[in-house]
Order: structure tokens, then sequence, then C-alpha cells
């Protein structure tokens, strides 16, 4: 048996080396683009998931958010429990926040954004918002009569830019006239505005706790504590860790919290990522096809001439897989050396988002695809056309 | 011996039918040089191609060494051809990215040889057949009448019994067609094959040790060959 597989390497390697090199050389070059093709847009997607994910941990929930109990619209005694909070192990830092809807009017501009009260210091240890003050400066515990608001909220003063309502470019220094739940209407003089990259973040306004209480006349309320952990990835274990602790608020997940908004982006991803593979695939298959279609029709009078002269048809379909495995592994050859040249090129320059520059994500489940969907691709296209033609009469394929 | 009984080939069916062999019976001696003759569409190579195993006759029997061929499986067909027959082509049929050699020990590689028996065995028949100075060329690199030797030199290195010959020498010239005959001559003499070979030449008859004549597809008798006393 091994001597058949012989004399099938023997015959492709003189058809290879010996053969038309430019008819190769372009099928190595197209199965190394699909290689490219099938990996490289998903690892930019993967990458572009990767940032989302971070941006939400580090601008919107960190690793857990804790919200008040079944049937309470509130957690009270916040100090309390985020002193017990902090001291289970493996929690970072903790930040309670207090937020609602809030009417904002800056020279005859209204609009309703989200303002979120918090404990700035505490924010600081859990989230990265003090990082991305675009112009001014952060909030402090201590501040009062300050704002701090999102870069969209802010707007441009030239207000066919914004796409939602804004104060029309108020900027840092200016002061504002917001409207609580309550009926309470404050100044406050902007001390800085943010740039985070995140849409729910930029399109916010921040004060401290301490202010709103003021205004509310609530003491220690908050409706969500931010919980940053040593590591990500662990959610759900510390989790349970809380919970064991005697956290009886609900705990929520970065994860959870995220979900649908990860789920709408990632299934739209998903589904560019399905098109583009297998319109990638279906190209390889027909281009892969086409050529070692040719290859082989081209070569049907060799191929009678073989079997006339006493040569299997099990050697000569072997000798064709091994054509077709030699491009295939030549091919993904060539394929991770582009896909290497081009993330070195991306890593030099990146691919900048909203939130961040985006370093493509290699998985090793996406390489393990394309290299199987293109073998498995290759072994057919070098199987079928000459199964076909062996199996045809041998005398025709002598004529040509 | 290749006993032929009854050997019919029909191509097409209905009103287009072509009887290219029409009921034709053929014994052929070992060691025997027989030329097959006739006009063009005859029959001498749908004949030929029956002998080779290329091909499985309509109807009819075919015995060749005490085997009938016509029951063969595919396999065991190829088989056949690898161990017991030369076939020769006559447009050479070489593989153009093989050399010299590599044609030539192509059958004897699927065989099993190793690659030291096949290069000897290759480097004798190359001998013989005068080329052994042409051992690494390509077909491309080499004349007609020396790639003709290449591929008859392809057609016996298994050692056949039998070998078969379709106008060997239609596209050489006379020098290169002497050649050829005489190189198949001295086999037959010498190595006591037998060979049948299909000719149009007149003067190719001096060779054979007899001529078979064909005629729409039948065998003309002995006695009726016009031009033979
Ligand atoms: N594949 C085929 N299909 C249909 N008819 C065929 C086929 N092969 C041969 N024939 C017919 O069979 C007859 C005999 O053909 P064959 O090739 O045996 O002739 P030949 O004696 O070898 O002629 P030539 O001297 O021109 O080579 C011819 O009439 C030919 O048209
Ligand atoms: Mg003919």
């Amino acid at each position: 048996m091994l001597e058949e597989e012989q004399v099938a390497f023997f015959l492709a390697s003189r058809l290879i080396t010996r053969g038309n090199k430019g008819t190769i050389l372009l099928t190595i070059m197209i199965i190394a683009m699909v290689f490219v093709n099938l990996i490289f847009l998903p690892s930019i997607i993967a990458g572009i998931v990767v940032l989302f994910n971070q941006q939400n941990i580090d601008y919107s929930y960190g690793n857990l958010v804790i919200e008040p109990r079944e049937d309470e619209l509130l957690i009270t005694r916040v100090t309390e429990l985020q002193q017990k909070i902090n001291r289970i192990p493996g929690v970072v830092a903790s930040t309670p926040r207090y937020s609602g809807a809030a009417t904002i009017v800056y020279k005859g501009k209204s609009t309703t954004p989200l303002l979120v009260a918090i404990n700035p210091d505490d924010e600081k240890q859990v989230l990265k918002i003090h990082t991305s003050i675009a112009s001014g400066d952060y909030l402090n515990d201590g501040d009062t009569g300050q704002i701090l608001i999102g870069t969209t909220l802010a707007g441009n003063k030239d207000q066919k830019v914004d796409r939602t309502p804004t104060l029309g470019g108020v900027e840092v220094g200016k002061t504002v006239e917001v409207t609580f739940r309550n009926g309470v209407t404050r100044q406050y003089r902007i001390k800085g505005i943010i740039a985070s990259g995140q849409f729910s973040v930029d399109s916010s306004a921040f004060i401290p706790r301490k202010e709103l209480e003021s205004v509310l006349g609530t003491t220690d309320a908050a409706n969500q504590i931010l919980v940053k952990t040593g590591t990500t990835g662990t959610e759900d274990a510390m989790r349970i860790t809380l919970m064991q602790y005697g956290v009886k608020e609900r705990i929520w997940t970065w994860q959870d919290k995220s979900a649908d908004f990860l789920k709408s982006i990632v299934g739209s991803f998903d589904i560019i990522n399905v098109i583009s593979t297998i319109v990638s695939l279906v190209i390889a298959v027909v281009v892969i096809f086409i050529v070692l279609f040719i290859n082989t029709v081209y070569r049907r009078k060799q191929i009678g001439i073989l079997q006339a002269i006493g040569i299997d048809r099990s050697i000569i379909i072997k000798s064709y897989i091994f054509q077709a495995l030699f491009i295939f592994a030549s091919g993904t050859l060539a394929g991770c050396a582009l896909l290497f040249v081009l993330l070195q090129y991306l890593t030099a320059s990146p691919l900048v988002f909203p939130g961040g520059p985006v370093a493509p994500v290699l998985e090793p489940v996406l390489l393990l695809r394309a290299i199987a969907s293109l073998f498995i691709v290759s072994l057919i296209a070098g199987f079928l056309p000459s199964y076909l033609t062996t199996r045809e009469d041998i005398l025709s394929a002598i004529r040509g | 011996m290749i006993i032929g009984s009854n050997l019919a080939k029909v191509y097409g069916k209905g009103s287009v039918e072509v009887r290219a062999l029409d009921g034709v019976d053929i014994r052929i001696r070992k060691g025997e040089f027989v030329g097959i003759t006739g006009a063009s569409g005859s029959g001498k190579s749908t004949l030929l191609h029956l002998l080779g195993l290329l091909d499985r006759p309509t109807t009819g029997s075919l015995v060749i060494d005490g085997v009938e061929v016509a029951t063969l499986s595919e396999r065991e067909r190829t088989l056949f051809r690898l161990n017991r027959l030369g076939y020769v082509f006559q447009d050479y049929a070489l593989v153009p990215e093989l050399t010299a050699e590599e044609n030539i020990y192509l059958p004897s590689k699927v065989r099993g040889m190793t690659a030291k028996e096949c290069t000897r065995a290759c480097r004798d028949i190359l001998g013989l057949v005068g080329l052994r100075d042409r051992v690494s060329f390509l077909p491309g690199e080499l004349s007609g009448g020396e790639q003709q030797r290449v591929a008859i030199a392809r057609a016996l290195i298994n050692n056949p019994a039998i070998i078969l010959a379709d106008e060997p020498c239609a596209n050489l010239d006379t020098r290169n067609s002497t050649i050829i005959l005489d190189l198949i001559r001295k086999l037959n003499r010498e190595l006591s094959q037998t060979v049948v070979m299909v000719s149009h030449e007149e003067w190719h008859r001096n060779y054979f040790d007899r001529v078979i004549v064909m005629q729409d597809g039948k065998i003309v008798p002995e006695g009726e060959i016009p031009g033979k006393p």
C-alpha cells in the first residue's frame, strides 16, 4: 500500500516542480489571500468586542453591579454596605451611585439626560472616567455647585452636527440650570467635560452624591454600587462570594448588564462575520476548484495514458490529492506570513475606534477553522476532478 | 498466445450504429511478430485497443495467455496491462514532466521495484534502445524518434509478454522508422516477445512474420489478400 503513496508522491512532486509554476504560484497566492480573509475580519471584530467589553467595565459597570433588593427602589445604609463589600477578599474597591433623570437648561436649550450622583474619590478606584476629562477638571468629594458633563451632552455650537438633544456647545466655566425630579432647580458651574468614547457616559451628567442628597433630602441612599474585583473573568465566582458574605442586594455581572447591548452588536458582527466567511469560502472553493479542475482536465490525456500503461487510478487520484495538499500547505503558510505582516502593521498603526485603538484578537479556534476549511476544500478539489477523469473511459481520455 | 473469437465492437446505437469490428477471429502465437494493415477506418486501432485491454469488446471472447480478459474487473485489467502488456502509442504519450528515465521506470515503480532496481533496469533498457546519454532529458528535449524509443523502453520495463504498437512510426521519417522497426524486431527475436503492430506502410511488411489485413471491421482471409502470392 505504501508503495502506491510513494509513486503518487513521486508523480505529484514532478508535476509540481516541472509543471506550470505560474499557475501553482497563483493558486498558492489565492489560498493565502482567502486564508487572511477568513481570519482578518473576525479577528478585528473580536478585537472590537474586547474593546467594548473593556469600555463597559472601565466606564459603566466595573466588574459587578449591586442593585436594590427585590421590591425595593433604593439601597439604604450604603456606607455600611460599601464597607462590608470592600472587606470581602477579591474586591478592590466599590463606588455607590444614585442616578435619575434631570432637566438641564443652558441658554434656552433644554435636555433631560441621566444625572448620576457619585462619590468622586470612590469612582476613581473603580472606573476610569477621571482619566477622560477633555477639558476642565474632575470632581472632588467636597465640591458644591459644580457639575461634570459628557461631551455628547455638551454638544457643539453648530447644532446641526449633534444627533441628540444637547446644550449647544456649553463650555467649562459656564453655568447651567438643573431641575431635579422633585421640582427643585439649582445653578451649577461646569467643572469639566468628559470624552470617554462611551456613549452612555458622554451623554450623562455627574454631580457629587452629597449635592444630590442636599436636594432630595435623602441620606446614605443609592440605586447602584459598582464593584471592582482583582481579576476580570471571575465575576460569576465573585458574585457568589459576595452572596456568601451576606450581601442580600441583587448582584449583576458586567456581562449581565451589557448583555443586551453586546448581544446586539455581537449579533450584528456575527452576521457580518458569517457573510464574510461564506463569501471567502465560496470564492476559495470556486477558485481552487477552477484552477485544480483546469489543471486536471488539461492533463486528461496524460491521466488516460497513465491508466493505459497500467497505473491504477487510485495512484493517480492520490497524486492529485498530494498536489492539492501541497498547494494548500504552501497557501496556508503564505497566508500566515501575510497575516503576520498585517498584524505587525496594525500593531504599529492601530485602527482607532470610539473608545480606543483596536488590537486584532487572533483566536486559535479561528485559525483552526480557517485551516480546516481550506484543508477540506483542497482535499475535495484534489480528489473530485481526478476521480471523475479516471472514471471515464481510457480511450476518450487519451483522445483528449 | 492470444485467442480472440468472434470479436465485435459496435459504436453508437440505432440508425447511426458503427460496426468498427464485426466478428473477428484472431490467433497470435507466442513470439510472433504480427503486422496489421488495412484501409483507414477498417478497425485496426479498435482491434489493438481490445488486445491492449484499453477497451472492452461489445461481444466475443478474448483469451490472453489463458486468461479470459473480458471478464476481468477494471482493477485487474489495469494490473494485467501493467504486468503483461506493453503499449506503444503513435504520438509517444510520454509524461512531459518526467525525464526519459523517470518515464521509463514509472511502471516498474508501481510494481514495487526499489529505486536502485528501477534505475538499473532503466539504464539497461535505455542502452538497449540506444539512449543511454539521454537519461535525464525531458521529452520536450528529445526528437520524435528518441521519444518513441523512450516510449518503447517504457513498454518494455516490466518485461511484458506482449508488445502492442499502433502505428509507432507514423510521425517519423524513414531513417527513424527503420531504427524503431529494427529495435522492435530485435526485441521480438532476442527477448521472444510477441509483437502486434499496426502499420500502413508497405515496406514494413518485410519485418513481420505474418500480416493480418483488415477491411470493414473484418479480417481478410489469407488467400484473398491482394498483392500476395
Ligand atoms: N469512439 C468511437 N465512436 C464512434 N465510432 C468510432 C469510435 N472509434 C472508432 N470509431 C469508428 O470505428 C471505425 C474503425 O476505427 P479505427 O480507429 O479502428 O480505424 P483504423 O483502422 O485504426 O483507421 P486509421 O488507419 O485511420 O487509424 C471507424 O469507422 C471509426 O469511425
Ligand atoms: Mg488507427
